[in-house]
Order: C-alpha cells, then structure tokens, then sequence
C-alpha cells in the first residue's frame, strides 16, 4: 500500500511495487546504478513498457544502444507490443541525433552546452507529455563534463525541470568493478531522489544477480537485498537467503 | 491398498494449497512418484512443477514414459543437469539452474512458472529434500523451504517435499516438521 499520500509511478514489477510501497513517488529522479550485465538496462525497459501499457507515455534516451537494437531485446517479452511503438506510447531515442542537432557534437562541454541539453531533453518532455523517462546512461553524459559542479548542475537542474512536468526519471549509471560508493563521479547518488543498486553477489562460486534499494525520498522501503531473475515475463524478485556469502560488485 | 492409492488417499484428504512431506522409501519410490505427478494432478487438473536435484529432468521424463506416466503436465526445474554437463533442451518444460545451492533461482523459477501458467492450480514437487540437503546447510534449507512454502499457499498451490527414508536424518525429520502442514509415512508394500 502506499505510503505518505504520493502519487505512486507504478513500476509493473510486482517485487520492486511492493519493497516500494506501491511504486515511485511520481516525479522522481532516481539513480539504477550498477556494474555491467546486471540488468539495469533490461528493468528500465521493463518499467517503461509497463509504463506505456498503463497509458502513460514513455521516454527511452540511449547514448549507447541503437533502438532497433533495444526494441529486439524487447520483442523477447511476453508483455512488450510493438505497437506501443508504432503508436508512439513508447518512444526510443538516440541520445546522438539530439548532440547532432544542437551541434554538441564535442568531447568536453561546457555549463552553456549542459543546459542547452537539458532545454532540449525537457522540451521534448513537454511536447510529448512524456511522464516515464529512461537516459541510459547518465555516466556517459556526464563523460563530457569537465566538473563536479558541471554534473551538480546539469541533474539537478534536469531532475527539477522534470520532476515540475510530473515525469518519473530514471538515469542509469554504469559502476566500475572497482568503483566506490553508487556512482562514478560521487556527485550523482547525493543529488538523486532514489537510489537502486544492482549488482552481483558470490555466495560459494554461483554470482547471483541482485538488486538494493539504498534510497527513495518520498516513501517508506524495505533496504534488504533481493535476487533477480530476467524472464520473459519481466524481472522477477526473490528475498536473498541468509548464508556466509562475500559480495563483488 | 497400494501405495500409489494409499498417497492418492492422503493427498485428496489435504486441503488446498497445502504443504505436506512424503517420506518414501526406495521401492516404494516409482509407486509415490505415479501418484504424485499422474493420478492426483490428473484428476484435479493441476500442473505439475518438479524440481529435480536427484536425477536430471531428461532422465526423469524417460522414466515416466516406461512408466507410462502423462508428462506433458509436468514442467521441470532442473538444478542438477548443469552440474553434470548433461544436454539440455531450453523450453518453458525445461528450466536449468546452475546449481542445487542457488535456492533463490529455484523460487524465482517457480515463481515464474506460476505466474506464466494461470489456466490451472499447481502441484511443486521437491524431489528430494536429501539431495538438497547434500548441497545446502540445514539453516539454509529451512529458511528456503519455509518462504517457499508460504508463497506457494499465496499462491494457491500444493507443495510436495519427497524425502527417501533411508537418508533422512534427525536435522532434516525437524525441518519437515517445521516447514510442513503434513507429513506422511508410505509404508512399504511386500
């Protein structure tokens, strides 16, 4: 059940909802963060497809997937209908078309170029009256930033601006094996509404997938860790047993 | 009576989405398993997920064809084929797990199947908790057996455990009686 009186973002994974109370408090930026292979990308797609399914228009940003790419990982799913696609309920974008457009087509930008992209990302937003937004990854974006304080202001002004529009972001941050704390450049996991960590857990030699919810202003949550499964009937959660283990990230 | 009646008898007396502990011993195994995976879920309609750690999935489906048991009810979760580089064949029929000792995935394996498969209840077979046993400390096991159980009554299903009398112990006599409704003693037919 929910918690506070928020308005909950429903994620349409029925362990997630329930270790959240109901859901994401609507207007959240969150941070998925996570080293490699396991399974950001592939829940992020999950909630938006839910999303989309529930008739709340959705976003999709990639910096590092074609669509095409993702829409054939999607077509796995017993629930995706690639006609939330043609309908456009469901939207893939390529971070790399909008670079070329604003002419950010650089290595380094500036705060001028961080806050024309959040014009622009927002701006679509508005227009499609988007309220489930995925950018896969923030870390890559934040690549291109020579500062702290560059990266301070571009998801804080991004997360605000959105979360003003009603939308539920979620910015997926790649992790380092050796990486500390939930984010790359440390700036991310601080200014981040919620915080999701996925990761990889060693218990005798089996890596179990596993997923943490460290954070989530707006709502009671459960802080233990769960194991996952990616199904064709979306991700599925199971408590994490009990038993000596060590972790990897 | 025969076994198989006899367990058929028992299992009938059992409200739904129970849990219950059949304590067999090796020859009256064949009979047990033809009451468990054929004539109970036969007549009640039910699927039947069976969760192998003894014996890979393949073998076991060759031996309810020499049985002549109906197999396409049932849908194994194999946690055992891994371990002994044996083919597999992926299909909704034939779900692998690494190991015996990932206890979560057999959940979520479960899990799934029970949510994917809605048209009918579902009859869990662990087959057996002493195999499992050899894999997983006791406290483990408990805790697995326990959450797994209960979901399974939320879920409205029967759950099976078949331990073989000749390899229980004190340890794991406690854990059945915990984490079971019922526990049922096959006596041995002559």
């Amino acid at each position: 059940m929910a918690d506070g009186g928020r308005d909950r973002c429903k994620t349409g994974i029925a362990g997630l909802d329930s270790i959240l109370n109901g859901g994401i408090p609507r207007g959240n930026t969150i941070l998925i963060t996570g080293s490699c292979g396991t399974g950001k990308t592939t829940l992020s797609l999950e909630f938006l497809v839910h999303g989309a399914l529930m008739g709340e228009r959705s976003m999709y940003i990639s910096v590092t997937e074609a669509p095409e790419k993702l829409v054939d990982n999607m077509i796995t799913y017993d629930f995706f209908d690639k006609k939330l696609i043609n309908e456009k309920k469901l939207i893939l974008v390529d971070l790399q078309e909008i670079y070329v457009k604003l002419g950010l087509e650089k290595l380094e930008f500036t705060l001028e170029d961080v806050n024309i992209l959040v014009s622009q990302i927002v701006k679509i937003v508005k227009e499609l009256g988007i309220k489930r937004l995925v950018i896969d990854s923030i870390t890559s974006i934040c690549y291109r930033l020579t500062s702290k304080e560059e990266i301070r202001e571009f998801i804080l002004h991004l997360g605000k601006e959105l979360s003003d529009l009603g939308c539920t972001t979620i910015l997926i941050s790649e992790l380092l094996h050796s990486s500390e704390g939930y984010s790359q450049y440390g700036v991310e996991e601080a200014i981040a509404d919620g915080i999701i960590f996925m990761g990889n857990l060693e218990r005798r030699g089996d890596l179990l997938r596993t997923i943490q919810v460290i954070k989530m202003r707006g709502t009671t949550h459960s802080r233990a860790k769960y194991v996952l499964d990616l199904t064709p009937i979306g991700v599925l959660l199971a408590p994490l047993l009990k038993g000596g283990s060590s972790e990897v990230t | 009576m025969g076994v198989t009646a006899n367990v058929v008898g028992k299992l009938e007396e059992l409200p739904s989405a129970s849990s219950i502990a059949i304590k067999t011993g090796v020859n009256s195994y064949f009979d047990v398993l033809r009451a468990i995976v054929d004539v109970f879920p036969a007549r009640h309609d039910l699927y039947v997920f069976y969760v192998s750690s003894t014996i890979p999935s393949k073998n076991i489906e060759n031996l309810f064809n020499l049985l002549g048991i109906e197999s396409n009810r049932v849908f194994f979760v194999d946690t055992i084929s891994h371990l002994m580089k044996e083919s597999t064949e992926f299909s909704d029929r034939f779900l692998y797990i690494e190991s015996p000792t990932m206890l979560e995935y057999i959940m979520l394996k479960i899990e799934y199947l029970v949510r994917k498969y809605t048209d009918k209840k579902a009859v869990v077979i662990l087959d057996s908790v002493n195999s499992m046993s050899i894999y997983n400390g006791s406290k483990i096991m408990s805790e697995f057996l326990h959450i797994l159980v209960t979901s399974l009554r939320s879920w409205d299903a029967y759950m099976i455990i078949l331990s073989m009398k000749e390899q229980n112990t004190e340890e794991i006599d406690a854990m059945l009686n915990m984490v079971c409704d019922d526990i049922y003693d096959v006596e041995e037919v002559e």
